[in-house]
Parts: C-alpha cells; structure tokens; sequence
C-alpha cells in the first residue's frame, strides 16, 4: 500500500516505545534476580559447607576440598542414612544398652522445655491481653506502662536473684526450671494486646448482649479472632527457648538434663576435635528449625513487623 | 511530612494508651459502683496468672538484685564452709569498678562491637531496597519472559558446568555442586520471586544460635577452617603483585582512598549543612552530626598523630580547614527558621552512615599503605588467626554477625516501611526530573528515618548486652580479654567466680547505660524523627 495512514503510524510508534519499555523492565528484573540469586548464594556457602563437611570422614576434613569422596552409610529402616549422622547418636558411648540416649535425650528436653513455656506463655500473655484491651478496672493503662517498662530492662539484671529464687524453690538442675520463669512474659502480653486492639468491640458487645461472660468471650470469639497473633507468639516463643543458651546454661548441672544448645557445647567442649561428627550434630539442630522456618514464615514476618521484636 | 506516621513506626517506640472509653450512653447499666468491682474483678481474673509471675520473676529479683549490688555477697565467702554473714558494704562494687581497668577493656570491647551496628543497618537497607525491585520484568508477558530467560540461563550454565567437569577442563565436582545450589536459587527466586530471596535471606538471622556459632567457629579455624584455605592462594598472589608493582603506587593509593574518605565526610557536612539550611534539621542536630562526622580527625589526631610531627600538623591543618568550613556554614543565613532539636535523630543518622562508609575506606587506605611492607615479610601475606590473635578477634566476631545482615529483622522492617512510602512523592520527583540517588536521599532516605532511628536505638540497646554468647562458646571471652562484653563479664563474675555481689553492681551499671539510650528514644524518638 503506498497510501500513508496516519493512524497506523501512530499505533507503530506506540507498539515500538512499549516493546523498548517492556524489553527494558524485562532485562532490568533479569538483572535483579541475578544480583539477589548471588547474594542467596553467598549466604548458603557456609551451611552447604556444613552440610558436606557432616557428610566427610574425619580424615577428610580441611584442607581445599569441599566435597566428601564418598559417603559412608548405614541402613536404618531400610533407608541409608549417612554414618555420622548415626555415630552422633552413640559417639564414644560402648555400652550399647544405653545406645543414643545423649543427643536423642537432648532434643526430647529441648522440645519438651520449649513446648510447656510456648503453651503457658501464650495463655497467660493471651489472657493478659485480654485484660488490658478489652476490660475496663482502673489503674489499667498504669499498670501497662510497667509492663511496657519492663520489657527495657537487660535480662541479666534479674539473673543473680532469679538462681537465688530458683535454689529456695529447689529447682536448680530441673526443667522445671527452665519451664517456670520464661511461662510470664511481657513481650507476649505486648504483642497479643496489639492484635487484640484490632479487634472490634462490638463483638464483645453483642456476645455479652447474648448472655456469655467474661471467660465466654475470650475464649469462644476473641482467641478464634487473635489466632495469627497466638501463632505468632507461640513460633517466635517455641524458637526462642528452642535456641536458648543463658539461663540453661546456667540452670543445668547434669548430662541428663541438657537441653539442645547446651548438648552442642557440651558436645564441642568434650568431642569437638571431630569436626565432622559435630557439624552433622549441628546440621541436625539447625534442620528443623528451617523447615519450621519455611512452612511457617508468612506469620513471621508479620510478627516481625507488627511488634517489632525485641532484642 | 509523613502522611501516616503511626503505621510504619515500630510500636515499641510509641505505646499507644488504647483508651477503650467508656460508652455513658450505654443503657441499662446497674449501679455504678457494682458495675466496677465487677469489671475490676474479671479484669484482676484474667491478669493474675501474668501478674504473679512478673512479681515473681521480674519485679521480685529486680529488687532483690538492687540489693545485692550494695552487698559483699561472694560464694567464696558465704557457703556452707566459711559462714559469714552477708553485709551492707554500701557503694565499694561501683567504686572497685569503676577503679578496674578490666572494666574500661571490656566496655570498650562492647562499643566496638557496636561499630558494626551501622554498617548493618545500611546492609539492611541495601537488602529491602533490593528485595523492593520489581522483579516481574512488568506486567504478564514481561513475566513470562523474564522466567523463561533466568530458566534458560539456569540450565545453560549447569550443564557447561557439567560438561566442563566431565571433559576434565575443571579438575573438581564441586563446581558441579556450586553450580547446581546457584542454578536452583536461581530458578527458585525466578519462579516464587521476592518471598524465595527473603526467606534465604532471612534464615541466618532465624537460626542463630549455639549451632551457627559453633560452624563459625569452624569455619576460622587456621588449621583446618574453609575460610584460611581459601583465603591462602589469593593472598599469597596479592603479596606477590604488591611486591612486583613499584614501590610508589601504595602510597599515592593511600592517599587516593583517604581522600575518597575526606571527600565522603565533607559531603556529609555538606548534606547536613543543606538540610539544616532548608530547615529540615535545627541547629542541634546540625552540630550533632557535624561532631560525629569529625570524629576520625579526631581519632587520628590521637592515635597517629604522636608517630610524625609531619602526620600531626597536616591532620591539624585539615581539621582546621574543615572546622572552619563547618563554622562558616553554620554562621550563614538559615532560610528556614526551625526548631533547634528539630530532625536531630536524621542528623544523627546521616552522620552514622557516612562515618561507616569513611571508616571503610579509611580502613582500606590502611591497608593499601602496609600492604607492602607485610608482603615483604618472610612468610609473604598470609590469612590471619582469627579467633586466636587480639587483634583478629573482634573483626572476626563482627564479620560473622554481619552474615545475614543484609537479610535480617531490620530488613523486614525496612520492606514494610518501604510500601509504605506514598507513590506520589515519587511521581512528583520524576517530573522534577530526579536521578534515580536523587530520589532515594530526597523521598526514600528522609521517609524511612523513623525505621532507622528506631533500628539504631534498639541495636545499641541490643549491642550493650550482647556478646555472651559468641564470647562462652567461641572465644572464653580471650585471647587477653579482647572479647569479653560487659554480658560475659556479669556471667563470668557472677557464676564463674562467684562475686555475685559485684556482679550485680555490673549489671545495674549496664542497665544504666541501657536506660539512658532508652529514655533519649523517648525524648527524640517520636517527636523529632517523624515530621
């Protein structure tokens, strides 16, 4: 056609300035995910060393090979597991009647210390929360404020004294212990009365138009409402004391009763010549907190971000 | 400024009362004062369980450690042996401490440990900036294209990689590993996009603990750590071209970086000083900054200064050149008139920054000038002990604490302020015509102050209790103490050498330094910050 149609020109020019502005935000992406993908990368180097090294023979370990030349393995149920992961279990333990009990005892205390303090942590700070946003009693908000100032305080102030208590209670070298003095925790209180303030009240108001008491509203329509509040205190609470290292350690006196972190360092102090059988120890106690991680992020972050954590 | 400043200030800096208010046209109520007790009882109901136990272990051993700091209660003195009884001995812990050299090291040692702090808020910042990128290459075809391509580049590289290794051009497999972890984040973050890289970027920072600390401390090992074996070929080639090169080039590189350094700081001033000219910082802030920006003229009149008369009167020279700047611009006219403590926390920050990337290049400059003469040393340029030298120790610990930074809970705090930036201030800087570092100092930097001041305050109040940990299970506080903070100190007093006396004192001094950070939060924290 040799007819000149301005339209059409309109129209080609237009398709030529987005294909250019598309091609643009398409290689300018390309460009950050690069970037991003690197810095993941460089972030993962020194857990995928871990990971090799906790698969290597200790008379593999060190030097410029990060790759183990082959992976010895024993058949447990039927699945190979590599062998470390199994000496860790028994390491320089000959009577086989006591086989495993040290690492498989230190998580068991870890999970079971954690899960207590997350239940009864998240009750009363839930029940403290309640008290604070939705009940009217006065002196309230004064009495917050103290709560709100005390989260300032450093911890160790209150160690000394804690232990002095925790002696007279007879609790030294118990999980009990452990369990007692984190179930109470302001933070908590904090967090949850924030996501519980989001809460309209006039379903409050409507329930107790309904007939239901204090106790009926709390438990049936504001704890249903707070469950991402809930969740999220209980995973920041179960990782906290999951990782915890100060007051164990100084709580616990016998092998027993070692939590995880306490087990690793008890684990480097008197076996951490095997860099091998410690990094798989290590890969084991950092492996579930990542799935953990992974599956339950998207609460997280939120939490994060509402209650700006502390520490 | 700020349109919404309650929704992206963190809630710890500004507690809301919450006043649910009492409804007085709320019918049918009974008699006022049974309606109270009633309302006081369930409220008393629902606290006790919390209550008791912060009575119990917070409040209770909060006084009781108050009293212990003025008591000479020692294990050594009072157990079931010696029984002496444990006495009032009024302020000797404060004066004993504050007579203890041990004390000023390990005080140090836990401010040092805190000049890390910046340069992990500014990774942080670095990561959600980012992190905020549009990642979608724009609308659904440019997605569509841009994971199609990343698949592509994913899968070409890994199998060159393979068929490199097999045809024995590369002599180990594990390129092939290295190659695989990449290609898999790669296709990871092509296809789940901004959530893949925050999770990856996030996991340090969740699993820290006595497991990472214990890798870490495998990983400096000389003997037998990845990093000094990796460390060992490159440094040894840079020793040997530092020695081949001539012998003129480090000084002037020197100079060359300690002048980037100056020319950073003085454009600080700079910025400080325009601000403080269109009001945004008052006169306070301005002189705060302008102190903080002076700060390694002074630390290099002090230190190196003594070593050459001819280093001192330059660096007095220089200092005088830009004291006189700096008095010269703060005599001029002010356009703006604004509050004296207005913006001071902005000024503040702006000041930390700069002082970072200075310091970075200062260090650098540093080590252009020796470079030469430890390559020319007999073992030539080797990777050094780590956790085992003085020296080493504190760098090493700082490095180790950055890993994640850039991914950290500050930088899910920077994310959510991000979004929360108005889209218009964007729109109106690009009709004005703003380059991109135009746009981030004027309308990002200036939005994200309160996320920043908050930040900074909470780590230094972190930063002046941390360090137990690293220090317990990586160093034992050494070698010569260069690692011990004041956290390990209280511990190692209290429950190692059993001065629990003293180690309250310890404590209560810490809690003091900690207050006052706390209460200079309250005092600028919202107020000058967020306008």
């Amino acid at each position: 056609m040799s007819t000149i149609d301005p339209a059409a020109d309109i129209h080609a020019a237009r398709r030529a300035v987005d294909t250019q502005r598309e091609r643009r935000a398409v290689f300018g992406s390309i460009r950050m995910h690069i970037v991003l993908s690197i810095l993941a990368f460089l972030m993962c180097l020194p857990f995928l060393w871990m990971v090799l090294t906790s698969l290597k023979p200790l008379s593999e370990v060190g030097g410029d090979v990060w790759l183990p030349s082959r992976i010895e393995t024993t058949r447990m149920l039927g699945i190979p597991v590599p062998q470390n992961y199994v000496d860790v279990f028994d390491y320089n333990n000959p009577d086989m009647h006591r086989r495993g009990i040290q690492f498989a005892r230190f998580y068991w205390n870890s999970i079971f210390v954690a899960s207590w303090v997350t239940f009864l942590q998240v009750l009363t700070s839930a029940m403290a929360a309640f008290s604070f946003s939705r009940l009217q009693w006065p002196g309230r908000d004064r009495v917050f404020l103290m709560y709100l100032a005390t989260m300032m305080l450093p911890g160790l102030v209150m160690m000394i004294p804690n232990y002095q208590i925790m002696i007279s209670l007879g609790l030294v070298n118990t999980l009990t212990g452990l369990i007692l003095p984190a179930a109470f925790s302001a933070f908590g209180t904090f967090l949850l009365r924030q996501f519980m303030l989001t809460i309209p009240m006039s379903l409050d108001e409507a329930a107790e138009i309904d007939g239901a008491n204090k106790w009926r509203v709390f438990w049936d329509i504001i704890m249903p409402m707070a469950r991402p509040g809930l969740i999220t205190l209980a995973i920041f609470t179960f990782m906290g004391n999951y990782g915890s290292i100060f007051w164990p350690l100084v709580m616990l006196k016998s092998e027993a009763n070692y939590t995880l972190p306490i087990g690793l360092m008890y684990f480097d102090s008197t076996r951490g010549q095997s860099t091998h059988l410690l990094m798989a120890a290590t890969t084991m106690s950092i492996a579930p907190m990542i799935l953990v991680f992974v599956l339950l992020q998207k609460y997280l972050v939120k939490g994060i971000q509402l209650g700006a954590v502390k520490g | 400024m700020n349109p919404n400043p309650s929704s992206n200030t963190p809630a710890i800096a500004a507690p809301p009362p919450g006043d649910i208010k009492h409804d007085p046209k709320k019918p049918f109520s009974p008699s006022r004062s049974r309606r109270d007790r009633n309302n006081l009882l369930w409220g008393m109901a629902f606290l006790s369980p919390n209550i008791l136990g912060f009575l119990a272990f917070t409040l209770v051993p909060l006084v009781m450690s108050l009293g212990l700091a003025f008591s000479n209660w020692d294990l050594r003195l009072h157990n079931m042996f010696t029984d002496e009884r444990v006495k009032f001995i009024g302020v000797d812990h404060f004066i004993n401490l504050f007579n203890d050299r041990n004390f000023y090291q390990y005080l140090g040692n836990t401010l040092f440990f805190l000049l890390s702090l910046p340069i992990g808020i500014a990774l942080a910042l670095l990561g959600a900036v980012l992190l905020s990128q549009d990642l979608t290459g724009g609308g659904r075809r440019g997605r569509g294209l841009t994971t199609a391509s990343l698949l592509g580049i994913s899968v070409v590289m890994v199998t060159s990689v393979v068929l490199l290794t097999l045809t024995g051009m590369f002599t180990t497999a594990l390129m092939i590993v290295l190659a695989g972890l990449f290609g898999v984040i790669l296709v990871g973050g092509s296809i789940g996009g901004q959530t893949v890289y925050r999770t990856l970027f996030y996991i340090p920072n969740f699993v820290s603990g006595v497991a990472t600390i214990l890798l870490w401390k495998k990983l400096y090992n000389p003997i037998d750590g990845p990093i000094n074996s990796g460390l060992e070929a490159p440094l040894a080639a840079v020793g040997r071209t530092a020695l081949a090169m001539p012998p003129w080039l480090f000084p002037v590189l020197s100079i060359a970086l300690f002048s980037a350094a100056l020319f950073l700081l003085a454009r600080g001033v700079y910025r400080l000083r325009s601000q403080h000219v269109d009001g945004d910082i008052g006169f306070a802030g301005f002189i705060l900054g302008s102190i903080l920006l002076a700060l390694p003229l002074l630390l290099a009149f002090l230190f190196w200064a003594p070593a050459s008369w001819m280093g001192s009167v330059s660096i007095g020279l220089l200092g005088l050149l830009i004291g006189f700047w700096i008095f010269q611009t703060a005599s001029r006219p002010v356009q703006f008139k604004s509050k004296t403590s207005e913006g001071i926390g902005g000024a503040i920050m702006l000041g930390i920054l700069t002082l970072a990337g200075a310091s970075i290049l200062i260090g650098l400059a540093s080590v252009a000038r020796n470079l030469p003469i430890i390559a020319g040393d007999t073992e030539g340029l080797t990777p050094p002990l780590w956790l085992q030298t003085p020296f080493w120790a504190k760098p090493a610990i700082m490095l180790m604490g950055l890993w994640g930074a850039i991914g950290s809970q500050t930088m899910l705090l920077y994310l959510a302020a991000l979004t929360n930036v108005p889209g218009e201030l964007y729109e109106a800087a690009d009709i004005d015509g703003a380059k991109r570092s135009q746009k981030f100092w004027n309308v990002t930097w200036p939005q994200l102050a309160p996320t920043t001041f908050f930040v900074f305050v909470m780590g230094i109040i972190g930063g002046l209790q941390a360090g137990f940990e690293v220090a317990r299970i990586m160093t034992q506080g050494g070698p010569a103490g260069s690692t011990t903070t004041l956290a390990y100190f209280i511990y190692a007093e209290g429950f190692e050498t059993g001065r629990l006396g003293f180690s309250s004192a310890v404590s209560w001094t810490m809690f003091i330094l900690v207050l006052s950070v706390t209460l200079f939060n309250w005092k600028f924290g919202n107020k000058y910050v967020n306008d």
